[in-house]
């Protein structure tokens, strides 16, 4: 395995982890941040009313 | 052959469709202000913000360029995401220009520009902005409608290409037009988690059926040492990965729909996470679409390979991917489609509406009558994408389409941001100079590309140095135009004085 090879093949292993991880934190913390900004936005609308 | 199964993968692509219209709709009733509907009421937090712009720059367009690239460049078709990734990070951790943006308070990147250059260059800038915009986004559907009709192997004598396209389309108006930034953001949530669990699964098949060591003799067979290093590579070379620096960078400081995420921020720190933590994806974005096109490559014998490259990677997904793995895939793509869709229908819509409307509604509409327009004007918008979509006849690379049209924004109002924000000589003269000169050399590139006495010099001079030029051209003009007002005036005061 030569040196440009080696690089894409590290950096497809590094990008198939990466996104693994990312994509289960987002979908945990991501789904928190919807809740709070709904109930932000419910709170504005009775303030607002 | 496909191996997409009526009804095994249907029922899967169908509770997809269910959840996403119930969840898009569910979120109108939260929509009270025009503020709401641009920009969610600028109550995005990270995560939520990480989900909705990797979700909006992942469409199914996306995934067929880059496996394209894949397919006609190996590894090197990859670069224009490593460039993105840097120049994300590095905006992201300095706040270049995003900073002073967020922390202005407005809705688009033209009402900053009118605090600095005046109205004129506001509506300039929008107009632009939505023409650049709306011709990128116009192949968007057709290709989309391609990959869908390919990958399930549908017959277009019972499902003309045309009716998918209006479907999926007619689905995303609707809940775009009711809830607006809301209803994108939250669908836009569930379309990331859907599309990243399609592409993760695909590519890990890929890298453990196929396997990395036969991937990488087929790049080294078909492309050389080109296909690993973009400067060596015949077809691409230092003009193309200078272009892709310039295209990326450009787009991260000023591509509406990524900004509207910075816009849409709680605050401009929020902002800026956002850009550094989604960084790495357009690294992911280029890469796993490329590594399925140089599947493709390694996998499609000579009669199974269409004479389209564009079509090489969805032909291979068709006869590779397993049975019930399948409506993942069409699923993960319809929500990367989608997501792309409501998201740029409304950006571009936003943009309409603040700043090439500005003249006629600004401090004299209610927030019911500007709402009313806004969903207008997105619904406008998806009738102008189905009609070009329909007739536009794509010539060339789709990401060189999409790059040349996107430089007739990119390049002009990149220029205009960085000198409002960090040039104090900078005027309207120079301003004006630059979006014309912007304009100019991309769109006569476009022209040139699709007459027939003039196209063989369009694809001598070629996409890459013709969008280098518009760069250069429009930062010329922006240091020329302005230092020319200021002379000027320097002279006439003399001569009263």
């Amino acid at each position: 395995m030569n040196m440009a090879e080696r690089f894409w093949w590290l950096l497809t292993i590094f990008a198939v982890g990466w996104y693994l991880t990312v994509t289960i934190y987002v979908a945990i913390r991501g789904a928190l941040d919807i809740r709070q900004m709904l109930a932000r936005l419910e709170s504005q609308q009775s303030h607002d009313e | 052959m496909t191996h997409f199964s009526f009804w095994i993968d249907g029922p899967i692509v169908g509770v997809y469709l269910l959840v996403t219209m119930t969840a898009g709709i569910f979120v109108r009733k939260y929509v009270g202000k025009v503020e709401h509907f641009l920009v969610a009421g600028r109550e995005m937090d990270v995560f939520l913000g990480i989900a909705s712009l990797a979700a909006t720059e992942f469409g199914i367009v996306t995934c067929m360029y880059t496996a394209e690239a894949g397919y006609k460049y190996g590894f090197s078709g990859a670069t224009p995401g490593i460039c993105q990734a840097l120049a994300m990070l590095v905006t992201g951790t300095t706040g270049f220009c995003i900073r002073p943006l967020r922390d202005s308070g407005v809705l688009t990147i033209p009402e900053l520009l009118d605090r600095r250059f005046g109205p004129q260059v506001r509506w300039a800038a929008g107009l632009v902005i939505v023409l650049g915009g709306l011709l990128n986004m116009g192949v968007f559907l057709r290709i989309g409608g391609e990959f869908l009709v390919l990958v399930c192997g549908l017959n277009s004598s019972t499902f003309p290409l045309e009716w998918m396209m209006t479907l999926l389309l007619v689905m995303v108006t609707v809940y775009t037009i009711l809830g607006g930034m809301l209803s994108v953001l939250v669908t836009d949530f569930l379309q990331f988690v859907v599309m990243s669990v399609g592409l993760l699964v695909v590519t890990i098949l890929v890298l453990t059926n196929i396997g990395w060591d036969k991937l990488a003799a087929t790049v080294a067979e078909r492309h050389g040492p080109g296909g690993f290093n973009p400067f060596v590579h015949p077809e691409l070379g230092w003009s193309y990965v200078l272009f892709q620096a310039l295209v990326t960078t450009a787009a991260v400081l000023t591509w509406q729909t990524s900004i509207a995420r910075v816009l849409a921020a709680k605050d401009t720190v929020t902002g800026q996470r956002i850009y550094t933590r989604t960084s790495f994806f357009f690294v992911c974005r280029f890469l796993i679409p490329g590594l399925w096109g140089i599947a493709a490559l390694a996998v499609l014998s000579g009669e199974q390979t269409p004479n389209n490259p564009l079509y090489a990677m969805p032909t291979f997904l068709s006869q590779f991917v397993p049975v019930g793995v399948m409506g993942l895939l069409v699923a993960a793509m319809l929500a990367a489609d989608m997501s792309t869709d409501s998201s740029y229908m409304l950006t571009w819509g936003s943009v309409i509406y603040n700043d090439l409307l500005a003249p006629w509604h600004r401090d004299r509409w209610s927030e019911s009558a500007g709402l009313a327009c806004n969903r207008f004007i997105v619904a406008a918008i998806g009738l102008f994408l189905l009609g070009y979509g329909l007739w536009y006849p794509l010539k060339g690379n789709v990401w060189d389409y999409l790059a040349v049209t996107g430089t007739i924004y990119l390049s002009s109002i990149s220029t205009l941001l960085i000198a409002c924000c960090y040039w104090p000589r900078a005027n309207n003269w120079g301003a004006f100079a630059a979006i014309a000169a912007g304009a100019v050399i991309p769109s006569a590139f476009l022209v040139l590309e699709q007459l027939s006495v003039t196209s063989p010099l369009a694809k001598q001079v070629g996409p890459y140095y013709s969008g280098i030029a518009a760069y250069v051209a429009a930062a010329l003009a922006m240091v020329v135009g302005s230092l020319l007002k200021v002379l000027l005036k320097r002279d006439k005061a003399k001569e009263q004085g």
